[in-house]
């Protein structure tokens, strides 16, 4: 890789980086609007008023709010997102543990949407101009109108109640444990040796990440499609063609590569909104993740909980964005400068 | 090339947008379950055949006419509490219509107004706008529409505000770069060469030429914020429990549907029903305006 | 026996619902090593010979009679297979967007190495040898170096001797090149031309050269195929056919052309444009009739056969046409008609500059800052056209937008009428909109294809205090569409309903609505077919004698500059780098750009 596109990754890197300070702003002053008092529902019924006024000067309760700002994000920086009202565990922990169950889930989303969306998006463009086309379409369209949670909620009727095929709640049967390893819980079966419980978990993990991925697909597909329709018109489509190049080599060398280009940056937002999805998908299958403990957490009002999932969640998409940026710069030949 | 230009400029024009619109099936599939959906929305209390909160302990959890437990008069079913399902659902469609209608047209106001400023006079508004939606993308919009509304507490006009403020960016980027398309159209120079102030030259050159993007999205949207809306009653942070909406339809019945599946199938279908009528009706104006689709 | 032989081929399409021939009757030949030239304007249907060539014709056109035979086969018969086999082998192409015809993401090295595999070349040391001779042959400096880069580190005129060099490298019998070189800058285009004319003269290669710039082909052809309305209507010699058309088209073609020398006579107009598609339905007959000056009835309901009238020369025509068709010429000796600027100057521009400094890109790279506009210096006197010329990166733009005052200077005054209308535009709108006006370049663009043409000509009318009321604007609006030659009906149309050559009229109508002392007008006619820019050309001569109205005249034409303006400004890299009298600066240019840009002209 030359100098220039690792400079431009660095600038990239750069960029992400006054974002994530603002986004701990961002997450910090909303919760600050909630009405409900942190103190009060920390302490026990039969508090006294000094008890209270103590423990807000214990909790910086009393000082500016930027000040107030600077002590949290110094706290966060250190790993110390404080701890848990409900729990009475330190929110880095509770984090730390269900962090990589929504990680594995979300991947293997990513995965699926990519594995279904692009050859999709082909299919789709080799209909154009055929009766078939309307009816992909409408197909498309319909696809479009369900969200992952409905997925998760229609797989699970289909494949769960219907057929009996697969697994809905949690990531392994209740009576299989495996040692927590890494924490990544495929890893963790490969790591103990034990084959049957990492197909288990792969079975359980196929409904939600399907739920996942399918809300993704359509996009993906119709952007796909559409810049492959854009593409197609591009002169040098239509030289490629008068030099005599196959149809077939057209299509999957000259169009595909660049088609692909816009598709690639769409796809980084859309992974970072399945991230988010995960949130519903997980608590609808009972699974041990992030979003699990946020949804918790908000049913609670369990503030220190919510606010360091919200972080956690946005530096997922923005790490996700600046990764699908960088395999983008790297792709892409027309980011380098003309010498 | 000029060939198709001369065809273009002969069936291209001429036609009024509407009914040229109304051509397209997908908008009349589309606003037809729309108009379906707003009778039962306004006229929920004359054609609903129950109270949607009223229950019958001894009726809970039948199953609609054409299944085995059917009750007569119980067309849909009922849920655990024996609340007849078509009266909720009927009543549900005037949350999810309320909260599309009033969403949309708030989202697009917030985001075409900065996206108008951002995308016309560029440079550093552009830059502090741009950078705004950057910070906002960055949350995931279920997780950011959640903590908006622990913070703000639950009611429907919450759940609006917090859709505005979640979904203005989407408006916003999208508008943004059809502005700086339009934008370097001369003839928004033109106007300012006629003496045109900024302002007139945005509502009168730029804006008419986005409409149609505009109008696309605010469907779209629509049914985004239906979804939205429907996240969050199902996690129960939406409306109070005295109204009936989709999403806590589906989570009373999540927890019975081997009793009684279509007490969770019904309302799924609902939200469907209505965010597919939104992306038709979407759809099929992107495709009336979009005259490179039209050719294909 | 010749290479490539068209006979009376016809193509077919539906427009409006009827059946029309988009190509009719068509019949050219090229032989081996000749260079012929297909001539005509934009719709008349040059491009859609060569697709039909390569058989690739827009969807719902289909060949409907003739043959076209190639190398002894006929291409029509031939299984589709067997045709895209010939395609870049034996036939290859030249595009009209060099830029765009390379693909961005491959290196130009990849894309040779597929077009050299393609032909059969086995090795990839052995095709990366033949690609950087192949370079070589076309004078691209450093070759190997090349072969790594992509295309959108290369220049136009870069890019264009590439995608040249692909064409040659593969020895084809045949090459089509369509418009190659309209993209490209003057100076390159003769360059690039010259290229080409060196490279088929050392082959066998027969070449079809498909232009719009009768000139141009004149100069590099053997033989000329004039095209109307998808019709020969003449081939021939390219100097005879030139010097002595036989056609009325061909005739109003050279008299529409304003020379580069000799005397400057008015501009044999015709009326009206060209018909499009849907329109050729209605012409059973000589498509030309309606416009030609010399037709009669029967011309117009008989079709006319292309008849041999000396060696080697067709025309399409019924005598008696032939016969009065020296109507057609020029008419009129402008000398004298334009003003000299010795009058005291109604525009005065002295050390205008801009550079452009701002910008980062989404990464946040800082650009380069460009100097735009270096220390600009003209005037111009009440009624005179004064000419801005240059090649695209100039600034002549930048120029124009900084009179009008959408961009603002770093330095220099702009002085119009003795106010000084230097600063931004809020503080200053008032004076120019009344005193200075722009018609800008593309009114496809610079009219809101949403409004009527009567609205869009009074646009200014809309903010005046007071406010004008609407009978007012009308009686205005009709007006303008007077003075610039537009029936009174288009004042309730919108400007997609009417003609490209119109639509500049009505861009030249809205700019004329304040009665302004200047107008500016950029590349007016750089994107009109020869004899509409002919009709707005002389408009606007009418419009200097009638209203004593001052031009600043932007435009890479030279020959167009001589005709409209007495004195000229050469413009490059931001620099004015000579300036006066145009038919002094033409004959004794000073300068070496301006002698190399007098040089290109064909």
């Amino acid at each position: 890789m030359s100098g220039e596109i690792l400079s431009i990754i660095l600038r990239r890197i750069a960029v992400a980086i006054p974002l994530m300070l603002l986004v701990s702003v961002l997450v910090f002053i909303v919760l600050r609007l909630i009405p409900a008092d942190p103190v009060a529902m920390s302490m026990p019924p039969n508090a006294t008023n000094e008890d209270i006024e103590a423990l807000r000067r214990e909790m910086g309760l009393h000082l500016p709010i930027m000040h107030q700002y600077g002590i949290w994000l110094g706290h966060i920086l250190e790993g110390d997102l404080g701890r848990s009202i409900a729990f009475g565990q330190p929110v880095s922990k509770l984090i730390g543990e269900s962090l990589p169950a929504t990680i594995e889930l979300a991947a293997f989303g990513a995965l699926f949407a990519t594995a279904i969306g692009l050859p999709g998006g082909i299919l789709l463009f080799r209909l154009r101009g055929r009766p078939s086309e309307q009816a992909v379409d409408v197909g498309s369209t319909l696809m479009m109108s369900i969200p992952e949670f409905l997925w998760a909620l229609f797989l699970i009727l289909v494949f769960g109640v219907a057929l009996n095929l697969l697994p809905f709640a949690g990531r392994l049967p209740p009576d299989m444990t495996i040692p927590r390893l890494t924490g990544f819980l495929l890893l963790d079966c490969l790591l103990t040796g034990n084959l049957t419980a990492f197909l288990e978990a792969i079975r359980h993990m196929l409904l939600p990440a399907l739920a996942l991925a399918l809300g993704t697909v359509p996009l993906i597909m119709r952007l796909l499609r559409s810049s492959l329709l854009d593409v197609i018109g591009e002169d040098y489509v239509t030289m490629a063609r008068l030099r005599g190049v196959p149809e077939r080599r057209v299509i999957n060398r000259h169009a595909l590569r660049n088609a692909l280009l816009p598709t690639l940056s769409l796809m980084g937002v859309q992974f970072g909104f399945l991230f988010g999805g995960t949130l519903l998908v997980e608590v609808i299958y009972s699974y041990p993740g992030l979003g699990n403990l946020m949804v918790e957490a908000v049913r609670n009002t369990d503030l220190p909980i919510i606010q360091g999932a919200a972080l956690i969640f946005a530096l997922a998409v923005l790490t996700i964005n600046l990764a699908v940026d960088v395999v983008y710069i790297v792709v892409n030949p027309k980011l380098r400068r003309a010498r | 090339m000029s060939a198709e230009i001369a065809i273009g400029a002969a069936t291209g024009t001429g036609e009024r947008p509407l009914r040229r619109a109304l051509r397209s099936g997908r908008v009349v599939v589309g606003g037809s379950i729309l108009l379906v959906l707003l009778f039962c929305a306004i006229a929920a209390p004359l054609i609903a055949p129950y109270d949607p909160n009223e229950q019958d302990l001894l009726n809970a959890l039948k199953g609609p006419f054409w299944s085995d437990n059917a009750e007569p008069g119980f067309w849909l079913g009922t849920d655990n509490l024996g609340r007849d399902t078509l009266s909720r659902l009927i009543y549900g469609t005037r949350v999810a219509l309320f909260v599309a209608v009033c969403a949309s047209v708030g989202t697009m106001l917030v985001g075409t107004t900065l996206a108008l400023l951002a995308g016309y006079f560029g440079g550093v508004i552009d830059w502090l706008i741009s950078r705004a939606v950057d910070l906002w993308m960055s949350f995931p919009p279920v997780v950011l529409s959640l903590i908006l509304i622990v913070g703000f507490g639950v009611g429907i006009g919450n759940v609006i505000l917090a859709i505005v403020l979640v979904d203005w960016t989407r408006f916003c980027r999208v508008v943004r770069s059809e502005v700086l398309v339009i934008r370097r159209q001369n003839y928004v120079d033109a106007a300012r060469l006629s003496g045109f102030s900024h302002l007139r030259t945005m509502v009168r050159e730029v804006l008419p030429a986005a409409a149609p993007l505009i109008i696309t999205l605010m469907s779209l949207e629509m049914g985004i914020a239906v979804i939205v809306e429907a996240i969050l009653s199902f996690v129960g942070m939406s409306v109070e429990a005295s109204i009936p909406a989709w999403g806590v339809m589906i989570a009373d019945a999540r927890n019975y549907m081997y009793q009684s599946a279509w007490g969770l199938i019904l309302p799924i279908l609902a939200i469907v029903t209505t965010v597919l009528a939104f992306n038709l009706l979407g759809d099929g104006l992107r495709r009336t305006f979009d005259a490179r689709l039209q050719q294909h | 026996m010749s290479l490539l032989a068209l006979k009376d081929v016809s193509v077919a399409t539906e427009a409006s619902g009827r059946r029309v021939d988009v190509l009719r009757d068509v019949s050219l030949a090229v032989g081996r090593g000749e260079l012929v030239g297909v001539v005509g304007e934009s719709g008349a249907g040059k491009s859609m010979v060569g697709r039909l060539i390569a058989s690739m014709l827009p969807k719902g056109f289909a060949p409907s009679g003739g043959s076209v035979t190639f190398l002894g086969r006929d291409l029509l018969a031939m299984p589709p297979r067997e045709r895209t086999g010939l395609l870049g082998d034996a036939i290859a192409f030249v595009p009209q967007h060099p830029m765009t015809s390379l693909n961005p993401v491959l290196s130009l090295g990849a894309q040779f190495d597929e077009h050299l595999k393609r032909l059969g070349q086995d090795g990839k040391a052995a095709r990366r040898e033949r690609a950087v001779a192949a370079l070589d042959s076309v004078h691209l400096p450093r070759p190997a170096d090349l072969l790594g880069r992509f295309p959108h580190q290369l220049s136009g005129g870069q890019c264009q001797r590439a995608l040249i060099a692909m064409a040659f490298a593969g020895k084809p019998d045949l090459i089509i090149a369509d418009e190659p070189t309209t993209a490209l800058d003057v100076i390159t285009q003769a360059r690039v031309m010259e290229l080409i004319d060196e490279l088929q003269r050392d082959s066998e290669t027969g070449l079809l050269f498909i232009t719009h710039d009768l000139r141009l082909a004149a100069q590099h052809c053997q033989r000329i195929a004039v095209m109307y309305a998808g019709e020969i209507v003449e081939t021939g010699p390219a100097a005879a056919l030139l010097g002595d058309p036989l056609h009325p088209y061909t005739r109003s073609l050279v008299a529409a052309n304003p020379g580069i020398d000799g005397p400057v006579r008015r501009l044999a107009a015709l009326p009206d444009h060209m018909p499009g598609l849907s329109g050729f339905a209605d012409l059973p007959g000589c498509r030309f009739a309606p416009r030609c000056p010399v037709r009669d009835e029967a011309c117009a309901a008989a079709r006319t056969a292309l008849t041999e009238v000396a060696p080697g020369r067709f025309v399409r025509s019924a005598g008696a046409c032939r016969e009065r068709s020296s109507l057609l010429a020029g008419q009129g000796d402008l000398a004298g008609a334009a003003v000299r600027g010795e009058a005291a100057p109604i525009l005065s521009v002295g050390g205008l500059g801009k550079t452009f400094r701002s910008g980062r890109d989404w990464l946040g790279r800082r650009r380069a800052p460009v100097v735009a506009v270096d220390e600009v210096s003209l005037d111009i006197a009440p009624g005179e056209f004064v000419g801005l010329v240059g090649e695209s990166g100039s600034g002549k733009s930048t120029v124009a937008r900084l009179l009008l005052g959408l961009e603002t200077p770093d330095s220099g005054r702009i002085v119009v009428d003795g106010q000084d209308i230097t600063g931004p535009f809020q503080r200053t709108a008032k004076q120019r909109i009344a005193l200075i006006q722009m018609i800008f370049q593309d009114p496809q663009s610079a009219l809101n294809p949403r409004q009527r043409i009567g609205r869009l000509v009074t646009q200014s009318m809309e903010v005046r205090r007071p406010p004008a009321r609407w009978p007012e604007r009308l009686e205005r609006a009709r007006d303008l569409l007077g003075q610039t030659g537009l029936p009174q009906d288009t004042i309730g149309r919108y400007p997609v309903q009417v003609s490209g050559g119109q639509r500049q009229r009505v861009n030249i109508a809205r700019a004329l609505c304040t009665a302004p002392r200047v107008l500016v007008a950029d590349e007016i006619v750089s994107g009109l077919d020869v004899s509409v820019q002919a009709q707005i050309l002389n408009l606007l001569l009418d419009m200097r004698a009638q209203m004593q109205i001052s031009m600043l005249f932007i435009s890479h034409d030279l020959s167009v500059v001589r005709y409209l303006c007495s004195r000229v400004a050469i413009m490059n890299r931001g620099r004015i780098v000579e300036q006066g009298p145009t038919e002094e600066v033409f004959r004794a240019p000073q300068h070496d750009y301006t002698k190399a840009l007098l040089a290109a002209v064909p």
